[in-house]
């Protein structure tokens, strides 16, 4: 006999049943939908086999597993919050069944009807900005042979090469801020991310900015078009958006 | 208003805008992590998951991954076989090593190697 566990996607309200019925779960597993107060969660069953205690230390370390169980996730999260109102849990939330669902709801219930309120009919946008190599200004040269050695002149270069870095990365940074600034406008709210390095984007050129901002769904063009035009005017950074999606970012209890 | 159709951007699954003229890729696990595993609301589970052990496996992902298949393109397969074969693997396993190690002395109240000894 399997054991089994109630994998917690996102708790929301106005979802469709059909929508539901329609989207597998994890290891397609059939959605559900536990309601309690006018509130639903959308719920799949979970083997603990897999996802009990002992097993998600071992299995979140194997990438290929987390990157199922993630990209499940992400796909069920974006699915009923298409047309819906939701706020998403963080992976793994894992409940004994039904009723500890509804336990949940009712311990947290106005939080998180705070929280649907704040999201409703809004959607998340993901901008990053990475800078352009080789903008920055070659800047002045020093005048060579003006007696002092080699040694001399090399430090100088040294320092020259220190300094345009220095104003490469305060040129970034304020990128970076004029960007977020200008977008933020155009959104409810906006939040800055850590950065992602290198070597997980993949990219040789440095993120300066991971921006998240909340957008009502009727101005989403008007952003992507926001996003589009600083991009077109800013030499020192490409501006990327990707988007829509649920309100990941902005759905927190307070 | 929630009854407006969605702008032309957010078909499910097209992750690219369509005006980006060369767009990225689609989701990197990267970003989708950076999304489930770092965000959304956190609520007491029956099921506890150890967050010191969430927080290591996110420098880890951070640090490293683009994807399953990118980082194997990239050489980088630790997760499936030996560590040893990969440089920067061994280096990040051996820092993941010597964080595990610091929490577990720093949980076990025994972080008592004469304090900040930083030079």
């Amino acid at each position: 006999m399997a054991e089994h566990g109630r994998y917690l996607f996102a708790i929301g309200r106005g979802i469709d049943g059909e929508t539901v019925a329609s989207t597998t779960g994890l290891r397609t597993a059939p959605l559900a939908l536990v309601e309690h107060r006018g509130l639903q969660a959308v719920v799949c069953d979970v083997d603990l086999a897999d996802f009990g205690e002992e097993a998600l230390v071992r299995n979140l370390e194997d990438l290929r597993w987390l990157e199922e169980v993630a990209r499940g996730h992400d796909h069920v999260v974006r699915t009923v919050g298409a047309e819906a109102t939701i706020a998403p849990m963080r992976l793994v939330t894992i409940l004994s069944g039904d009723a500890s669902v509804r336990d949940r709801i009712e311990e947290l219930h106005d939080e998180l009807v705070d929280v649907l309120d704040r999201v409703d009919g809004r959607r998340e946008w993901s901008v990053k900005a990475y800078a352009v190599p080789g903008r920055e200004e070659p800047g002045p040269m020093s005048p060579r042979g003006t007696g002092s050695g080699s040694g001399a002149a090399y430090l100088q270069r040294k320092k020259e090469q220190a300094a345009r870095r220095r104003t490469a990365s305060e040129r970034a940074v304020q990128v970076a801020d004029e960007v977020h600034a200008h977008l933020a406008q155009h959104a409810v709210a906006g939040r800055r991310l850590q950065p992602q390095d290198p070597k997980l984007t993949g990219r040789t050129e440095p993120m300066i900015l991971n921006g998240a901002y909340l957008v009502d769904v009727e101005h989403g063009e008007a952003f992507a078009a926001a996003v589009a035009e600083i991009d077109g005017r800013t030499i020192d950074a490409t501006i990327e958006a990707q988007g829509p999606w649920p309100p990941y970012s902005f759905a927190v209890l307070e | 208003m929630t009854q407006s159709r969605q702008p032309v951007t957010s078909r499910p699954y097209s992750h690219a805008p369509e005006y980006a003229s060369g767009g990225p890729a689609p989701d990197s696990l990267a970003d989708i992590l950076e999304r489930v595993l770092d965000k959304g609301i956190v609520i007491a589970g029956d099921i506890r998951v150890n967050l010191l052990d969430i927080e290591l496996l996110t420098i880890k992902i951070r640090l490293l991954v683009v994807s399953v298949d990118k980082a194997e393109e990239m050489g980088i397969d630790w997760w499936r076989n030996d560590p040893m074969l990969n440089t920067s693997a061994q280096e990040l396993n051996e820092e993941n090593r010597q964080l595990r190690q610091r929490i577990e002395e720093l949980e076990s109240g025994s972080g008592s190697s004469g304090g900040g000894s930083g030079g």
